[in-house]
């Protein structure tokens, strides 16, 4: 059992969790798992998207590779690195995007698992300038709320900054021109953040064209108060 | 070392004054520090070349090494690298030889072959898997590369033989000479001339056997699913369709293309010599490099006209700017022509380009006249006269005598002024991108060890907008700044050396980590980016001794006036010129080189070489202080 201490906002919150370490080879197969369900779903393509994961606490993590299709990855094609970017073990070159991976572990003691795909709904809005809506209950619960990072140059640390100053209290980002993260304390939480945030896109945009662009209903303020309070949703 | 993977595990020595041969075992710790290619030739070089000697002297070394993954099925595995004092620049000389004959020589195997000595005769090299003989070259001594190899074959009884050989310009010591194989050149530094000195005329290759990698299935694996990522890169889909020249439009739009001896940057002709008219009039067939996906090497014929029946390689971009644009001729027949003619010569087309741009600028300026040429009348754009001072430099004939001699030397031969625009660093004459257009070009070219050298780091690609994230280089440079390039040149020059030492095209592009794993998964010795990246430092930092030995440390890291003081007056570099002084400060202390442009003690002790370095300058007796 470990003892996390995490600031959002003003708040402290002390949340204890089971610390259970999967082994190397579990953790592999739980990424290739995961980007195989992405894959299947769209959510990240041929030579797009990336996955992370580490065990809670350790200074290094598993990554998927660079400029290999993503549809049918093995867990030998992974790379594990520290988190200074330094490959220790793995023969592919690591995801272009390791940097702003490690910094989220760095700036994260909670979040021990990284996804990066590019949800064509999520950021399709984005890019309109819509952000995403407490328009359900799981946006409100699951996402809260999304950040828009302005667009910096995949790959370069100038990116990586940016999301390190955008993703403390938060679950997801949508990076602008780019995709969206969503992190998680294992592989299954983050999955579900970005499945979520393509849901809600989704439907945010499904109701946004059949009404023509008038205002959405939200959920209600009293049914999101704690949500609100505590993320600072509107 | 127990069983060597990737490499072949052993070198030739051809001593050719004794017409002994002998193997020599690779050594682990010299693969482990300085990977194959320029790498192990630096190591050999260094260690053996006394650096004062004179380049023709028996005693300079000739130095063929393959890559650490030529042979293999690493995309673009099939350099070479040709190395020795070089008699341009009388300091280090190298070239790199694509196609087929670098995984030949392995698959016989060799990783490499040091020639010594120098032949009483002409002679050629015959090595069919590790038997080797010396036969006599004298009824091939003046024949053009493709007629030499067409006869070796036909000598020998086997039309499969892979040859590399020197056209009539290597055998009459051309300065500018280049090692032909199979249209494929190792063109810079004059390494034809260094093998026309050793009376060798051609190695002859044949090899049955394989090239045994670690782990063959992974790394066919991670290979293939690669595919989609090698061919998304712009230039390699350009490469691809139009060859090299397929870029000159783009090149011309930045002012990079050189045009009338470096004086301006807008010429209509442009139009009338890129790639495209080479595959809407001319193309007969594509061809590819052993393990190449992209087949830059494009096949022409010329139908009809002056130039009917002519058929060979495509003009390369660095042929069509040096002997089209840089000349102001927009003949593409000529170029075709002149391709050729180079090739089949041997001779250096960058280096013909300038040296023949050298001298039509004299001759417009009144500095030169009709009775230093013999009479040829020398005018911009005409590719007669073009065509014809490319023979004469070839064949070492009138004016082309002294043509021949690189455009340094050529102007210190005629003086009158024309040193000013003889357009070449450390006596390399400077290749087709103007680095008014792209400053960083202007400090790689005055730092390469090499000389002025468009290859190694290929910073143009940097400062077109490329990031390099795996070697840090995360920012978006512009061309025309000077903030950060010392650094960057620096380490981009580097990761070129581990690219040259690993035998790879630069024109198959492949990430540093990919490399990384594609070394490892091939050889077995596991290396991340970061010991590649040292590796290739420490490569760097021992050439770059080797020149201060010679003579040619700091004081030649300079660009021609032209490049500092002279801003092109239009075109997409108007107005620019080089702030080389700013970058080269930013360079050596990155690099930790004292101001004389010498690496330190510091710096070379981190790099493992220390004792190496003072260990030779000992032997040679060179009064040389490491600060």
């Amino acid at each position: 059992m470990v003892t996390l201490l995490i600031e959002y906002r003003y708040i402290s919150l002390a949340i204890t969790v089971s610390q259970e370490m999967f082994s190397e080879e579990e953790l592999k197969k739980e990424i290739i798992r995961v980007m195989k369900v992405l894959y299947d779903r769209g959510l990240v393509s041929a030579l797009g998207g990336n996955v992370s994961a580490r065990n809670p606490g350790a200074k290094e993590f598993w990554i998927t590779p660079s400029g290999v299709f993503k549809g049918n990855l093995q867990p030998d094609d992974l790379v594990k690195l520290d988190l200074e970017g330094n490959v220790l073990e793995g023969f592919l070159r690591p995801s272009v995007e390791w940097p702003f991976h490690a910094i989220i572990y760095k700036k994260r003691p909670d979040v021990n698992a990284v996804i990066h795909a590019h949800n064509p709904v999520a950021t399709g809005l984005a890019l309109a300038g819509i952000d995403i809506k407490p328009i359900t209950i799981e946006s409100v619960l699951t996402l809260r709320k999304v950040p828009i990072v302005p667009f910096a140059y995949p790959g370069t640390d100038e990116l990586a900054e940016l999301v390190g100053k955008h993703i403390e209290g938060v679950r997801a980002l949508i990076l602008q021109n780019h995709g969206v993260i969503a992190v998680g304390y294992n592989l299954v939480e983050a999955e579900a953040v970005v499945e979520t945030l393509e849901e809600v896109a989704l439907t945010q945009f499904v109701a946004i064209v059949a009404s023509g662009g008038k205002e959405l209903p939200l959920i209600p303020e009293e049914s999101r108060e704690l949500a609100s309070r505590l993320y600072g949703l509107r | 070392m127990g069983e060597w993977y990737s490499y072949a595990g052993k070198v030739l020595r051809v001593d050719l004054s004794k017409e002994k041969f002998w193997e020599e075992e690779l050594k682990e710790e010299d693969v482990v520090n300085f990977l194959g290619g320029v790498g192990l030739a630096a190591k050999i070089i260094f260690s053996e070349v006394d650096p004062r000697i004179d380049p023709f002297d028996p005693s300079n070394k000739l130095v063929f090494m393959t890559g650490a993954l030529t042979g293999t099925m690493v995309p673009g595995a099939n350099k070479v690298t040709v190395a020795a004092k070089s008699p341009l620049t009388l300091a280090w000389g190298e070239a790199h030889l694509g196609g087929f004959w670098g995984p030949e020589l392995k698959r016989a195997g060799y990783d490499g072959i040091v020639f010594e000595g120098k032949a009483s005769e002409p002679v050629y090299i015959v090595i069919r898997n590790r038997e080797v003989s010396m036969e006599s070259a004298e009824k091939l001594w003046g024949l053009s590369t493709s007629e030499t190899e067409r006869r070796i074959k036909e000598e020998i009884g086997n039309k499969d033989v892979r040859i590399a050989s020197i056209g009539p310009a290597g055998e009459r010591l051309v300065r500018i000479a280049c090692i032909v194989s199979e249209e494929r050149v190792a063109g810079r530094t004059g390494m034809g001339a260094v093998m026309g000195s050793k009376n060798l005329k051609a190695v002859a290759v044949k090899g049955e056997g394989s090239v045994k990698v670690k782990a063959p299935e992974s790394l066919r694996r991670n290979i293939s699913r690669l595919y989609p990522m090698i061919m998304s890169y712009p230039p390699s889909q350009i490469l691809s369709a139009y060859g090299t020249n397929g870029e000159m439009l783009s090149f011309y739009e930045y002012g990079d293309v050189p045009l009338r001896n470096f004086t301006k940057s807008v010429w209509e002709g442009i139009k009338n010599i890129e790639g495209r008219i080479m595959v809407s009039k001319y193309l007969k067939e594509h061809k590819s490099c052993f393990a190449c996906p992209i087949g830059c090497w494009k096949v022409v014929r010329v139908q009809e006209g002056e130039f009917q029946g002519v058929e060979g390689r495509a003009p390369e971009y660095e042929t069509a700017a040096s002997l089209g644009a840089l000349l102001l001729n927009d003949n593409y027949e000529s170029l075709i022509y002149l391709e050729k003619l180079c090739n089949e010569l041997g001779v250096d087309v960058i280096s013909a380009g300038v040296v023949i741009a050298w001298a039509m600028e004299a001759y417009e300026k009144g500095l030169i006249t009709k009775e230093d040429t013999g009479g040829i009348e020398l005018n911009w754009g005409d590719y007669k006269t073009i065509i014809r001072l490319v023979e004469m430099i070839g064949r070492r004939e009138g004016f082309g005598k002294i043509l021949g001699e690189g455009c340094h030397r050529a102007s210190q031969i005629i003086g009158r002024g024309t040193e000013e625009f003889a357009m070449h660093v450390r006596g390399l004459e400077i290749p087709m991108h103007d680095p008014r257009a792209f400053k960083g070009m202007g400090l790689q070219y005055a730092t390469s060890n090499r000389g002025a050298c468009h290859l190694q780091g290929t910073f143009f690609r940097i400062e077109q907008g490329e990031r390099v994230p795996d070697l840090k280089i995360f920012r978006r440079v512009y061309r025309f700044e000077t903030k950060d390039k010392g650094w960057m040149v620096a380490v981009m020059q580097d990761w070129h050396q581990v690219i040259e030492s690993l035998g790879l095209c630069k024109f198959v592009q492949i990430h540093p980590g990919h490399v990384a794993g594609f070394y490892s998964l091939a050889t077995g010795i596991v290396k991340r980016v970061t010991d590649l990246q040292k590796d290739g430092e420490r490569i760097s930092n021992l050439v770059r001794v080797f020149n201060v030995l010679c003579g040619r440390g700091g004081d030649y890291d300079k660009l021609p006036e032209r490049f500092l003081k002279q801003p092109l007056e239009e075109g997409g570099a108007k107005g620019q010129v080089v702030e080389l002084d700013v970058m080269l400060k930013e360079y050596y202390s990155y690099r930790k080189w004292d101001s004389r442009g010498i690496p330190t003690r510091e710096k070379l002790e981190e790099l493992g070489i220390l004792s190496l370095v003072e260990r030779r300058i000992s032997e040679l007796g060179i009064e040389l202080t490491l600060t």
